[in-house]
């Protein structure tokens, strides 16, 4: 299943925090579609969702500039 | 020439030492103030004068630390 | 268990750890802790429980503060003089993070009180300042098959074991208190005060490894530590065969109150 969260009003390392508590709520295999904006969340996220051991499948940006959309599975 | 390890530093015996000797050696003026492990197991104390030690061991002295206020 | 946001926010640098994550914050959210001794080692100890956010924290002392016990004991301060132990403890920890039930015992920890206060607990930490009720904690704690921390200090020195039914308990290491007067107190040789802090907070570690399931505990080790040198010494030790109350052949099944002042062993049912 695919779920959304939207973190782009996030101060880091909250960004993450609550990807990570979305992450834990999610079977294996699910989708976590994160919308962030650019700066230190688009670095952080992917980055700490990898070391952590999840599958981060793509960043995109949206139709609205400066907004990503990071693909992660878990 | 025994070389033992206390406290894991490295300490050469030119004699046959005992227990109760090394404890003495080692400026432990009151044996009733430690506790010791030889080879990791608990000695009593009424084996410090016949346990002889041999090359390899290795002797911890534990110190008692209580804290605080009362006795 | 649902976290608030603030709550969050609060225990996001645990969350944030791939060891802890949420799961790990919740179980110290469920974690019930006795601590023995509202001084030296038991105030880092009731900070950093607290900091963390562990669900109960008990705390047994009979003391009030008093004038001396500043220099070490920062849970207490200037205006916490002659106030009980317990009580200016508790204060602190509400501040610190209201999440936490306080439960406070005003009291000395006993033979006779000691298994009904242990019992409702997941881990005790032994912050005393005696060995009388050092070995009451220990026999207490393996009689009920309660984990806890052992830790003491003095001068420049710390150490420290934590034990789990089936390793080495303290009297694995020290088979009884040592006589009266052959082991000066603090208050006799004096402790340099950080050293409080400095073990305290290597129990309060051990105590949150528990209950998340996190490395490795400091079972059948006795850690100690010299300051002057900074010399951390880990022995290794185990269960003793010969052990009086956790060996194969215990001749201590009921709980000691031996005399503070005198070496005198008294038994009690």
């Amino acid at each position: 299943m695919t779920y959304n969260l939207d973190v782009t009003k996030e101060h880091c390392p909250m960004t993450f925090v609550k990807t990570k508590i979305e992450l834990n709520k999610l079977r294996k295999g699910d989708i976590l579609n994160v919308k962030v904006i650019a700066g230190e969340p688009l670095e952080n996220v992917p980055r700490s969702a990898t070391e952590q051991g999840f599958n981060v499948l793509s960043v995109t940006e949206t139709a609205t500039p400066g907004i990503y959309n990071i693909e992660i599975e878990k | 020439m025994a070389k033992i390890t206390v406290n894991g530093k490295e300490q050469e015996l030119e004699n046959l030492t005992t227990l109760a000797q090394l404890i003495t050696s080692n400026n432990i003026t009151q044996p009733d103030m430690v506790s010791v492990q030889l080879n990791e197991e608990f000695v009593n104390r009424e084996n410090y004068e016949t346990i002889a030690l041999k090359d390899g061991d290795e002797v911890d002295f534990l110190y008692f630390m209580g804290g605080g206020q009362s006795a | 268990m649902n976290f608030t946001e603030d709550q969050i926010i609060r225990y996001s640098r645990h969350i944030l750890l791939q060891d802890v994550g949420v799961d790990g914050q919740e179980k110290i959210s469920k974690g019930k802790v006795l601590i023995v001794g509202a001084g030296g080692l038991g105030a880092p100890v009731a900070f950093y429980l607290a900091a963390a956010g562990v669900g109960t924290i008990g705390i047994i002392d009979g003391d009030v503060v008093d004038l001396s016990n500043l220099q070490r004991q920062i849970i207490h301060f200037t205006q916490d003089v002659d106030k009980p132990k317990v009580l200016s403890a508790k204060e602190k920890i509400s501040q610190l993070n209201p999440d936490v039930n306080v439960i406070t015992y005003q009291t000395l920890l006993s033979s006779e009180n000691a298994p009904e206060i242990i019992n409702d607990y997941d881990f005790v930490v032994d912050g005393t300042d005696n060995f009388p009720v050092k070995f009451l904690i220990n026999d207490a704690c393996v009689i009920a098959g309660k984990p806890f921390s052992h830790g003491g200090i003095l001068r420049f020195d710390g150490q420290t074991l934590t034990h789990v039914p089936g390793t080495a308990c303290y009297r694995c290491l020290f088979h009884a208190p040592p006589p009266p007067n052959a082991v000066p107190t603090c208050s006799q040789a004096g402790v340099l005060g950080a050293i409080a802090g400095m073990l305290g907070t290597i129990q309060a570690a051990e105590v949150l490894k528990y209950l998340t399931g996190v490395g490795e505990l400091l079972t059948n080790k006795l850690l100690s530590f010299n300051a002057k040198t900074m010399e951390f010494r880990t022995i290794k030790t185990k269960r003793s065969e010969k052990c009086p109350v956790c060996g194969s052949n215990p001749t201590i099944t009921q709980l000691v109150d031996y005399a503070q002042a005198a070496c005198e062993i008294k038994t009690k049912r």
